[in-house]
Parts: structure tokens; sequence; C-alpha cells
């Protein structure tokens, strides 16, 4: 009897604690922390719809990219993952931001913030993120469904709740148009729109990126308060970002089109940033060992960029976004080409 | 107020107006709170795939839509419930309107009729009535004070309501005074 009553309060544990079961995450957080969470959470605020106002897409359906209506200039978010590539239209992600999905037997979130125009993907294990209606630094500010911990978008690390301080890992999402994304993963699936909600996908309620207008446009004012300004680029200004726990860099994306190969420091580490011109994104890495890239020598694959020297490299998440946001989470960001604040 | 609904039964006039100030605003919030908007690619379409999702909110008084209808370039995406609280304000801001101008056109009596003293009461219902709409206004205008007012629509729509249903009862105390 006491074993059975043993067994059952176990059992009763397992359960509870696996309910309860918080994204996986990474304790200390790999990428940098500028600001107090203190701060951070001093600066939260309404972003104007409460909490799941903003709907995540929980099941998602997909089509083939011959069923999917997409013109070649429209921004999809990428995921290629164990050999499966899905695409994610920008004008459906603009009313969800979140897509609960799971990919090879990987659950995964993928995130947008339009305020922000991040795409970062989440390991998310048994647990959602949703949508909190919160922002921090104008960013989306997700919270998991298991724990009601609270994670801002860009820093990846949960500013509140029984998770605090711990960071998620990271998915790499690539911020591409459909043209180009369908030319290197023509078997790709993409979101449909039969999302299980109404909306206008037609329209994208902050402005367009085909063309730039609205929002969007680089010298467009932001809505809401952040923690730094910094005006050395126009506020919307895309570009390019890596952040490890020796801090953050900020490539200009004119310079990445330009050099291919930008071999540069962030603290003590030397990294290596390469564009994709297929994609129009780039490839970070650690680089150890100081090794020189011959640009000419790269090709770019399903798997990302190859040649001679890649192996060497040890890959680093980064991700595109607006300056203004970038320099309000970073606000001692390094950047490249060199500028003085 | 039953003063309102004599003097609406006796002049088709001013039910027809009041029909359309109540359209006009209806439309005019609908449109600001994103229900109503381009879109559409011609002809026309409708479909209602979400009835389950009727009484579902997205935030204060914002329900989700149910079905979407286009009609050329424009594109509704229909909540009953959105519908229902967009022509509520409207008929309450019409209604408004319509008694101060009742108030302003009625003989003096007591000194009351005709005194800037009734018109006044509509005025914060008025002002609340088109500022439940202002931080929309200045998100789709991009001015960064909205960031620091849309924590307040919630509010406004609730004290819309009620400063306009308490103008009106003033109003109806004046009307009824002047007979």
């Amino acid at each position: 009897m006491r074993r059975l009553l043993l067994t059952t309060a176990l059992l009763g544990f397992l359960v509870g604690g696996s309910a309860l079961a918080g994204p996986p995450t990474q304790a200390p957080p790999q990428v940098a922390v500028a600001h107090s969470l203190e701060s951070f959470r001093a600066a939260l605020q309404s972003g104007g719809p409460g909490k799941d106002g903003i709907p995540s897409i929980d099941r998602p359906r997909f089509l083939s990219a011959d069923q999917a209506r997409l013109s070649d200039d429209e921004i999809v978010i990428g995921l290629y993952r164990q050999g499966e590539a899905r695409a994610y239209p920008q004008r459906i992600l603009v009313w969800h931001e979140i897509v609960n999905d799971e990919l090879g037997g990987e659950a995964l979130s993928i995130t947008y913030c339009p305020l922000t125009g991040t795409a970062l993907g989440f390991k998310r294990g048994a647990t959602q993120l949703g949508v909190s209606g919160k922002l921090v630094n104008s960013n989306l500010v997700m919270y998991d469904r298991a724990t009601d911990s609270e994670w801002p978008q860009i820093l990846g690390v949960a500013i509140d709740g029984p998770l605090v301080g711990q960071g998620l890992e990271e998915v790499r999402l690539i911020w591409t148009t459909w043209g180009q994304w369908r030319a290197r993963y023509p078997e790709t699936r993409v979101l449909s729109e039969q999302t299980g909600y109404v909306r206008n996908y037609r329209r994208d309620p902050y402005g367009s990126y085909v063309p730039l207008g609205g929002y969007y446009l680089p010298e467009s004012r932001r809505l809401f308060p952040v923690l730094n300004r910094d005006d050395r680029f126009p506020p919307k200004t895309m570009i390019f970002g890596v952040r490890t726990v020796q801090g953050a860099l900020a490539v200009d994306r004119r310079a990445l089109r330009e050099e291919r190969v930008i071999e540069t420091r962030l603290g003590e580490e030397s990294l290596v940033l390469i564009h994709d011109p297929g994609l129009d994104t780039a490839w970070a890495f650690r680089n150890p060992r100081g090794l020189s890239l011959d640009a000419d020598a790269l090709n770019f694959t399903p798997e990302g960029v190859r040649g001679p020297g890649i192996e060497a490299l040890e890959p680093l998440h980064g991700f595109e976004a607006m300056w203004f946001a970038w320099a309000a989470f970073y606000p001692d960001t390094s950047l490249y080409p060199e500028q003085t604040p | 107020m039953s003063v309102f609904r004599n003097r609406l039964m006796a002049r088709p006039a001013a039910l027809l107006a009041l029909a359309i100030m109540a359209m006009s605003y209806a439309l005019a919030y609908l449109w600001l709170t994103g229900d109503l908007a381009g879109g559409g690619w011609g002809g026309w379409e409708a479909s209602f795939p979400a009835w389950e999702r009727l009484f579902e909110r997205r935030g204060f008084l914002q329900f989700e839509p149910v079905g979407r209808i286009m009609l050329g370039s424009l594109v509704w995406t229909f909540s009953p419930l959105n519908t229902l609280v967009a022509l509520a304000m409207g008929g309450l801001l019409g209604l408004n309107l319509l008694a101060a101008w009742w108030v302003w056109r009625s003989p003096r009596v007591c000194g009351v009729g005709g005194s800037a003293g009734g018109i006044l009461a509509a005025i914060p219902a008025l002002l609340v009535g088109g500022a439940c709409c202002a931080p929309l206004v200045l998100i789709w205008l991009g001015l960064p004070i909205a960031g620091a007012v849309v924590g307040l629509t919630p509010l406004l729509i609730p004290l819309a309501l009620v400063l306009m249903l308490a103008g009106l009862w003033v109003m109806s105390r004046r009307l009824d005074a002047s007979g």
C-alpha cells in the first residue's frame, strides 16, 4: 500500500512537473544582456492588444510551392532544418507574430515582430509561445504557456516569471524574398492562409515592404519609447546583427553586399560574416583560428555556405533587425564599418 | 429618455439623420480599428468560416472576426459584436448631436432652453466619442506619442459610453423642461 502511494505521488510529481515544463533554456544565456532585467521590466508597456489579442498560429497548415500564390518580391521568413524547408509569408506573420510549428519531430516557435523587423526561431519543447501584448524597446514580448515567463524576442532571455534570467535556444530563420527562397529550396512548403482565424492577409496594418512604405521606411519614426537612442543610422534601417556573451555587432548590409566576406572582432573573438547573394542575408561564424576566406571559392547550398575553411568555423546566430531596436537592446554595440556615436 | 423616442417618432427626418450619423460613425470606427480595410482584388466574395470565434475577445470590446466580406477593393473582416459596438457608439453619438440641436432650437423656458448649458452637456460626450479612436489615428499617422496613449484605448470606449449617456440624460431633462 505504501509503495502504491509512493508510486502515485511520484507519478503525480512527474506529470505535474512535465505540465509545467517550460521551453528548453540555457543558463546562463549565450547572448549579451546589456540592461538589467529590472530595467527591462520597468520599461514594459502595453502594445494595445491584450494577452493573445494577437493570436499565435498553433495548428499551421502548409501548401506546396506551386499552390502558394505569392509574388517573387514578397518577403518570406524561411526555415531550413533537417532537410526540410518552410516559408512563412511576412504578410501572414504580421497578423500573428508567432507560429508554433513542428519540423522533423522538433517543436519550434517561428516568431516575427513587425515593429522591429526581427524574425527569430526558438526551440519550444512541450510548450508553446504566445504574444503577451506587451512590448519592450518596441519589441514583441512573448510568454511561454507552461510557466508564463516573459521573453522579449530580440533579447531571447526571460525578464520575468519562473525562468527569469534564462535564455531560449535559438534557431536560424532567413529574412528573404519568395523568389530567392524558392530558387534555393524548390521543394519548400509554404504557410497557408488557413490559419483558423479570419484576417485581411492582403493588407499589412503597419505599411508595406513592396514597395517600401509606411512604418517600414528607414526614416519613419518609431512608435514606442526605447531604453537607448542612437542616431547613427535612420531608425528603421535594416542591419544584420550578431550577439555573443561578449557583446553585440551590427553590420551595415550595404557593406556586407559589397565586401562579401567581412572579418572583424567582437570583444576577444574573431568573427567572419559571409554575404549569401542568393538569399541576400549573411552567415556568421566565430573564427577561432583567424582564417582568411576567399569569397570566390565559396558556394551557397541548401545547407548554407560551403567552401575551403568553412569547416574550421563555428556557426553563430544572426538576424536582420531595424537599427533603432538593435541599438535600444545593445547600447554598446559595435558597428561594421566602424562609426563613432 | 422618452422625450427622444417621441421626437424621433414625430420627425422622420431626425430618424434618418440619426441613422446616417450612426452608420457614418460605425464605418469610421470599423475602418480605424482595422475591421474594414483595403486589400480586395475586385469582384465580391463572402465566407464565414469562424463562427466558433463569435465571442472570442482580441481586446477590450474587440472581438474576433467570424467571416470575410470582400467588395471591390474593400475587405471587411466581419465580427457581429464589433459591428454592434460600432453601431451603438454611432447611435449614441448621433443622438447626442440631435439632442444638442434640439436643446439649441428649443424655446427658452425657465432660463434653460436654448442656453449654452444644454449643449455644453453634449461636448464632453462628443469629444470622448471621437477620442476613443484617437490612439488608433495616431498610430495610423505614425506619431511617437501613440505608444504612450495606446494603453488608454480600453478606458476611452467605456468612458465615451458613460459620458454620452450622461449627456443624453442632462439634455433630456432640459428638453422635458422646455416641453
